[in-house]
């Protein structure tokens, strides 16, 4: 009653000033937090933090990947030694034949013994080229398979580093983002309500109008 | 700025409270209420709308083409919606005063306003305040107030209301209410599971932070901490690490923040009256009593708007606020999620058990 005093007119126009000023507070208040969320939400796309890639920093080590058999040397110096020894053996005996006056037949058995001697050296030599060759492509092949492992490990790595960082951008900005974004959307809804409400309040004091100042739009 | 902060508050104190029932001078006087603000204002409108309308169909106007005479009855034409218009944007601004957290350095001038439009008891024609609604000249309204608690008359103009409006600004800052945002912002931060947040948006009775957050042993099982309960028993309360949490939740702080300083009045409103002085909730609950920030408050007339190290301060306190009103209580004294070790124990005997542990541990 006090307050339709205080407005004056009919008092159908307090009421509905009342209604209208309520419904205007809410409309105020549902811009005021669309525009609070309208700021956090651009705060939150900007800022969005860089997440990190815990295999960035992994590095393919094939280069590393060396076969140990590829240069291995030949036993040379045995086999140098052993025809030395068969080479002064020869001339010892070809001494002792000049001095006893042995035949020219030992001379050749000796030669021969000594060619034997060598040729047997040869087939040594021969056998560890040989040897090294197998260990050099056994190792060439085990070098491969080491290499191919270590680029398959790069590549799961890099392919689930980029699975961490999609995971993670997904479930932790974007889960804040679009709850953001969704009660923006409702604020929305809620300030066009209060318009709404607030028009109402508006159009009934309209039909209030013509009392105020007597018949003033009447004349 | 002091002088205007204690005047709200007592006229907050004295609308709040029933003294006034008690007083005898006051039941036993009038209340006159009837400032009738409209029929005071177009008590003469008639008259002139019809001396205007008789001018122009009897070609009596001060010019040729009656422009004055026009643009005069357009104005009383659109005044009547004008004055509604005007009134209830003013209810609903001066309605702020009346606010639970309606903060205490806005212009008091305008509490007195509000106890005046809403016939509160002290503030009727009989205790010398009276409300006038003019009808200006140029087709604009104002409205003016005066009494015994204003200095000098609060003159209002509807389009400088309007104005303000239209720039999401207003003449009584609210005040955002920090405790729903804070229990919102709890759900956001991301140490809680989903499952931990309740239809109504908060979370749920007993939720607890994530596993993800709780300091474990290098063998998988939560490290401890051991409290003292009293006649030699003990606990086991679970231990965070609060930086990792910090360097979680600090993003989404800083989000809530900016949403804030998006609506700088509002920011100035949860300073003085939330933030500033880093007080505890409970504290916050009684600021009537507390004055709110009193010598650390923002002024609306002179901060505004907010300087960058004022903004750094703001998110700053509002962090700290936070942390320590609404995120402590999940960091400490938690109980075990594991039921054998959330049983109450021996102290003497754990504390035994754990040194032996360490020991056997490090193979000292």
């Amino acid at each position: 009653m006090a307050v339709s005093a205080i407005i004056g007119g009919v008092s159908s126009i307090a009421g509905g000033l009342f209604g209208s000023s309520a419904a205007k507070k809410a409309a105020a208040a549902a811009a005021r937090e669309k525009r609070r969320l309208q700021g956090k939400l651009n705060r939150l796309e900007k800022n969005r933090q860089e997440v990190i890639n815990p295999y960035e920093d992994v590095k393919s080590l094939s280069s590393m990947i060396t076969n140990p058999f590829a240069n291995l040397g030949v036993a040379t110096g045995a086999a140098e030694i052993k025809i030395e020894e068969a080479d002064i053996s020869l001339a010892n005996s070809l001494d002792t034949i000049r001095a006893t006056g042995a035949s020219a037949g030992g001379a050749t058995a000796l030669a021969q013994a000594a060619l034997r001697s060598k040729k047997g050296v040869a087939a040594s030599i021969e056998q560890q080229e040989k040897s090294n060759e197998d260990k050099a492509a056994a190792g060439e092949q085990q070098m491969q398979r080491a290499k191919m492992a270590e680029e398959q490990r790069i590549q799961s790595a890099e392919a689930a580093g980029k699975q961490f960082v999609f995971g993670a951008t997904e479930s932790r900005e974007q889960g804040a983002i679009d709850r953001t974004y969704g009660e923006l959307q409702a604020v929305s809804g809620a300030q066009a309500q209060a318009k709404a409400d607030q028009t109402g309040a508006m159009t009934g004091m309209f039909g209030s109008l013509a009392s105020i100042g007597g018949s003033l739009l009447k004349q | 700025m002091e002088k205007n902060l204690n005047k709200n508050l007592f006229l907050q104190q004295f609308n709040e409270s029933d003294a006034i029932a008690y007083n005898k001078d006051f039941t036993s006087g009038i209340s006159d209420y009837n400032f009738q603000l409209l029929d005071n204002a177009y008590r003469n409108t008639g008259r002139v709308y019809a001396k205007l309308k008789l001018a122009i169909d009897s070609n009596r106007c001060q010019e040729e083409t009656c422009a004055y005479e026009l643009a005069e009855i357009k104005h009383l034409q659109e005044a009547p919606q004008l004055s509604l218009d005007f009134l209830s944007s003013l209810i609903a601004e001066l309605s702020v005063t009346g606010d639970p957290n309606f903060d205490l350095n806005n212009d008091s001038k305008y509490t007195i306003a509000n106890s005046i439009i809403s016939a509160k008891p002290g503030f009727s024609k009989s205790d010398g305040y009276n409300v006038y609604l003019d009808l200006l000249q140029d087709g604009a309204q104002q409205i003016v107030f005066i009494g015994p608690a204003f200095e000098e008359p609060l003159v209002i103009n509807n389009t400088a209301l309007n104005a303000l409006a239209e720039s999401n600004t207003s003449l009584v800052a609210p005040t955002p209410d920090i405790n729903k945002d804070m229990l919102r912002l709890l759900t956001e931060v991301g140490i809680f599971s989903p499952d931990m947040v309740g239809e109504n948006g908060e979370l749920t009775a007993g939720a607890k932070i994530t596993q993800e957050y709780v300091i474990m042993n290098p063998d998988g099982t939560p490290d401890y901490e051991i409290i003292d309960i009293g006649n030699g028993k003990g606990r086991n309360i679970l231990k965070y690490d609060l930086d990792k949490i910090e360097k979680k939740v600090t993003p989404f702080i800083n989000a809530e923040v900016a949403g804030l300083l998006s609506s700088e009045q509002d920011a100035v409103a949860a300073w003085n009256v939330y933030i500033s002085k880093g007080t505890s909730v409970e504290e916050d609950d009684q600021m009537a009593q507390n004055a709110n920030a009193g010598d650390t408050s923002w002024s609306y007339t002179e901060d505004l708007p907010l300087m960058q190290d004022k903004k750094v301060l703001f998110e700053k306190k509002y962090k700290e606020y936070f942390m320590n009103n609404y995120l402590k209580q999940f960091t400490t004294n938690q109980l075990p999620t594991v039921q054998a070790d959330a049983a109450v124990f021996d102290l003497a005997e754990a504390k035994k058990a754990k040194a032996q542990k360490f020991i056997d541990d490090n193979n000292l």
